[in-house]
């Protein structure tokens, strides 16, 4: 239990039957840092995240964000503490429009009363006015009206990051947001991630290494379940036993 | 943008309401529109939340034994009836809904079925107080009180339009709660329930609610039944009723507002006209559904709409057509 970070895991393990997919994972993510988690496929990032936002609880270790226990807290309950994740795999309302797949998330977060269930979507401007300035920093604001199922994979990959933003949180878990995007779309991606570090604290799955050590403040690198290195990118690139499980391996 | 459409479609539904009695007789009109409502439920759960249920008639039959029931011993009145009708239709559905939710897909239709059979039998073994296979006779038909003025709803066209005005105003409640945060978070369910948890939703707790939503509405229609033929039939409660509801739903057109309203009137025009000519009309029904199930997902509706869509290409062809010669 070292470290003030706004999100802190202690000794955090998954077990799987008889296979261990996070061992004693034990992080400290400081506030408004972007930190990133590296590590070959089959490491356990996205295990890791599933266990941070609730998909399921972990087998042992806590979870602690803002220095109160949230260990195996439904998934549920996770977005109204200020953490939002946004998925590996595109993970949409495929029929909705683009709109409404923000606004939904954004009304989730607000307080409408039992009477705003009376009301109509259309009458909570506030909502729908700050989903359109989220849909327009993720540069979608040409497909507000489009079903998401409709979307080209980049722009989908983007609203995944604008359902992420529209719960408001203080810390963001991004999973791989630049998967199977072209380097241009990539290069958008990158950018995109920049201008949210200095507002959002993040913690961030990422296989392309440029991407990871132009943006990084700090990185720790998974291995077999275990983190096996944790550094600034610079230490990170230096570390030998990095760069036998996974620069190596994959060069 | 896009606001006169829907008024259009509020005034042809108006419209509507007071065509139907001239061209099929008030009962089955009436008929039309009670079964409507219990298809606008159905579709509330099924069309808007993803939860396909296999059991309406429970509540629909409940609440007209329970109406019935009050009707005969106690003489109660025509609105405490429709109102002891959405609570026994909400509180049925809260206790048999907590349960089924519990399970995704097959298993949940499975429970709604169990629940609806167990219902059935209790109905049907009760006979002192259902009147079991014969059914629950001598149901008088109230007259509708509003304070010292008390309307008498005694021959069937008055009673059709006490009927179509009570749907008119289910239908406009219905359409308040598809348009309401409610009704996007129920969307948002149907469409990937995971993710809608993931940005702050209890998935099942929704769930719960637009379940006993549906039994209040469900509710409701099942006392407008029992007054109508002054007897409850068995029928209203078995498994046949709540596969009726599913197959106006689905014919009708699934998670669109009027897609119901089009399958229940089309399900009981049939019903209606050729069973007089051919007692094994539910052989055409059956076809009917294979065939929307098969190459019309959208059902009616969906119809309406390539219909739509066909003209104006041929419209549009006919004009550029007539350009180039």
């Amino acid at each position: 239990m070292t470290g003030n970070g706004l999100l802190r895991t202690d000794g955090l393990t998954c077990d799987f039957g008889g296979l261990r997919a996070v061992d004693s994972v034990s992080l400290s993510v400081e506030r408004g840092a972007v930190h990133s988690l590296i590590g070959p496929n089959a490491a356990g990032k996205t295990t890791l995240f599933n266990l941070l936002s609730g998909e399921f609880p972990p087998t042992a270790g806590r979870v602690y964000f803002e220095g109160r226990d949230v260990t195996g807290l439904p998934s549920h309950r996770i977005p109204h503490l200020g953490i939002a994740r946004c998925f590996q795999r595109n993970n949409l309302f495929p029929k909705l429009s683009v709109l409404e797949n923000v606004w939904v998330a954004r009304f989730s977060r607000s307080r409408p009363g039992p009477l705003g269930f009376l009301k109509r979507v259309a009458d909570f401007g506030a909502i729908r006015d700050r989903a359109r300035e989220i849909i327009n920093d993720v540069g979608l604001e040409a497909k507000a009206g489009a079903p998401a199922e409709t979307l080209s994979h980049g722009q989908q990959r983007a609203l995944e990051v604008a359902i992420a933003l529209a719960g408001e949180p203080a810390f963001l878990l991004l999973d791989e947001p630049t998967q199977g995007l072209a380097p241009e779309a990539t290069e958008r991606m990158t950018q995109l991630i920049q201008g949210l570090a200095r507002r959002y604290t993040i913690l961030l799955i990422e296989h392309k290494m440029h991407v990871v050590m132009s943006i990084s403040d700090r990185i720790s690198v998974m291995h077999f379940g275990r983190i096996i290195a944790e550094g600034q990118p610079d230490e990170i690139r230096r570390n030998a036993d990095v760069q036998r499980a996974y620069l190596g391996v994959r060069r | 943008m896009g606001r006169q459409r829907p008024l259009l479609r509020l005034a042809a539904l108006i419209g509507a309401t007071i065509l139907l009695p001239i061209l099929v007789r008030p009962v089955v009109a009436a008929e039309i529109w009670i079964f409507a409502v219990a298809a606008m439920a159905l579709n509330l759960i099924f069309g808007y939340t993803g939860m396909l249920s296999f059991g309406q008639a429970t509540f629909f039959g409940v609440a007209a034994y329970t109406a019935g029931l009050m009707m005969i011993h106690w003489k109660a009145g025509l609105l405490v009836c429709l109102l002891a009708g959405i609570v026994v239709g909400a509180l049925t559905a809260a206790v048999i809904g907590y349960f089924c939710i519990q399970r995704l897909g097959i298993y949940f239709i499975m429970l709604t079925f169990c629940f609806n059979q167990m219902f059935f039998f209790v109905a049907y073994k009760w006979t002192s107080v259902t009147g079991g296979d014969d059914g629950l006779p001598g149901i008088p038909r109230p007259p509708l009180a509003l304070g010292p003025l008390s309307i008498p709803l005694n021959t069937s066209l008055r009673y059709y339009v006490f009927v179509a005005v009570v749907f008119l105003v289910l239908f406009y409640a219905m359409k308040r709660i598809v348009e309401s945060p409610l009704g996007l978070i129920f969307q948002s369910i149907r469409e990937n329930p995971s993710r809608a948890a993931a940005v702050g939703y209890d998935v099942k707790r929704f769930k719960w609610i637009a379940f006993t939503i549906a039994g209040a509405f469900t509710g409701l229609a099942g006392v407008l039944y029992s007054m109508m033929f002054g007897i409850v039939p068995l029928e209203v409660i078995s498994w046949v009723t709540s596969g009726d509801i599913v197959f106006m739903v689905l014919i009708g057109g699934i998670g669109h507002l009027y897609g119901p309203l089009i399958g229940a009137a089309a399900f009981k025009w049939l019903s209606e006209a050729v069973s007089v000519l051919w007692e094994r009309w539910p052989l055409i029904l059956g076809v009917a559904l294979v065939l929307v199930v098969l190459f019309l997902r959208g059902g009616l509706v969906e119809a309406l709409a390539r219909l739509r869509l066909a003209l104006a290409r041929r419209r549009l062809a006919a004009g550029a057509g007539a350009e180039s010669a």
